[in-house]
């Protein structure tokens, strides 16, 4: 028997997809499955605030390895079939259709952006993660997991098998943290939305692949909120060197994995290999 | 029986302002389409990694004089959700490979289908199933 199986897209190339299989989409059947999920009751710790803890990514269904002897396909979707000679030129027209698209983009300064079209039009050059590095706070965008206990959020991420511990005890930032990826953060409960405060973060990553790069002033908010089984995540990050105004990142909703016995897998290591190879500037 | 698994429609989810990174690098900036080549040898590592999983190959020629191949394909995020695992690609095993070189002329090729000794085929490949000829 041979299967026919369509890989998750968006995963293509990417060096570790947190939350991908759960995450619900803009609309269509992704806004009712979100819909349903957020209808059922919210759990809540002894502390009466709601408990995140779950983990917010993978499939429902555990994935089943091949038999040995066994054929398979596996195909990347691509808007044209898989005998087209314009295949690559597709998947780079199809995400640069979708980057054009897209309308929240960080709010540079009128002098800067000519330094963000250069580091894009250079990105497989430039880009951090690229090349293996973090994606960092906030590109890493929501956790994969959370384990929420008293006085403690710990976040998990697929991507790269990443963990952030987040204080909840009412502690000021530590005035003696060094720079990182993902920096320094406190969480506090504003109602029912735990909201993370992160600063010190390295001007090393960037906000987005479109060559959106930050400065070590950034300051990063992040609020996640659950609802029934969903987990919204928000962001607001502001950086008065190199923006005009705070940038509102686009809310992103996963729902619960409906599988309580699922477990987060780990990420393969990182080593980028291709860079040395590429001879135009082509992108995504 | 053929059996098509519809696992996409993720796309739009995360075309999002900053979502994780879309992709990694351009196939097109790396490889030829128009230079396809088959490559029979045995496959001497597997590298189960990000952002591509890489299969080298030790390909003889006629004379007895091999030459080494790094075959790169999807990353392993992907080969994972269609089922595979590094022991089904062939390590230590006499395989054909058909795949796209590298724009810069080394030894290094983008796979499209492994076909092993026995005759089953891995394909792992790009495009929409129901365009296969447009």
């Amino acid at each position: 028997m041979t299967k026919h199986l369509v890989v998750a897209g968006a995963a293509l190339l990417l060096a570790g997809s947190p939350a991908l299989a759960q995450r619900g989409r803009a609309g269509g059947a992704g806004a009712e499955a979100n819909a349903a999920a957020a209808a059922k009751p919210t759990p809540r710790a002894a502390d009466g605030h709601p408990d995140l803890t779950g983990l917010w990514a993978g499939g429902a269904e555990p994935v089943k390895a091949l038999a040995p002897g066994e054929s398979t396909r596996i195909l990347f979707p691509v808007r044209t079939g898989p005998d087209d000679k314009r295949i690559f030129d597709e998947m780079d027209r199809a995400a640069k259709e979708r980057q054009a698209a897209e309308p929240n983009k960080p709010p540079y300064k009128p002098e800067l952006m000519e330094k963000v079209q250069l580091l894009s039009d250079k990105r497989q050059f430039n880009d951090p993660s690229f090349y293996c590095k973090p994606l960092g706070v906030p590109r890493m965008g929501p956790p994969s997991q959370v384990v929420q206990s008293p006085g403690l959020v710990v976040l998990l991420y697929q991507g790269r098998n990443t963990f952030r511990t987040i204080p909840t005890d009412g502690r000021a930032h530590n005035a003696d943290a060094d720079w990182t990826w993902n920096g320094d953060s406190v969480g506090r409960w504003d109602g029912d939305t735990f909201v993370i405060d992160t600063t010190k973060l390295v001007e090393d990553s960037w906000l987005g692949a479109d060559g959106w790069f930050h400065s070590n002033k950034m300051h990063v908010v992040e609020r996640l909120t659950r609802k029934g089984d969903t987990l919204t995540w928000s962001a607001t990050v502001d950086d008065p060197v190199v923006f005009t105004k705070p940038w509102e990142m686009t809310p992103r909703t996963l729902r619960l994995n409906p599988n309580a016995k699922a477990l987060l897998e780990e990420d393969p290591p990182c080593l980028e290999q291709d860079g040395p190879h590429i001879v135009t500037d082509d992108h995504h | 029986m053929k059996q098509i698994l519809w696992t996409a429609g993720l796309i739009v989810a995360l075309s999002g302002a900053a979502a994780p990174a879309l992709a990694h690098h351009s196939l097109q900036s790396e490889y030829d389409i128009n230079q396809s080549i088959t490559l029979k040898g045995t496959v001497t590592k597997v590298d189960w990694v990000n952002p591509h999983v890489y299969v080298y190959l030790d390909v003889k020629d006629d004379k007895g004089v091999v030459t080494k191949w790094a075959v790169t394909t999807l990353p392993p995020g992907n080969l994972r959700r269609g089922g595979l695992t590094r022991d089904l690609l062939g390590y230590g095993e006499t395989v054909s490979i058909l795949a796209f070189r590298a724009r810069d002329g080394a030894n290094l090729a983008f796979l499209r289908t492994i076909t092993f000794a026995d005759g089953h085929k891995l394909e792992i490949w790009l495009g929409d199933a129901t365009k296969e000829n447009p």
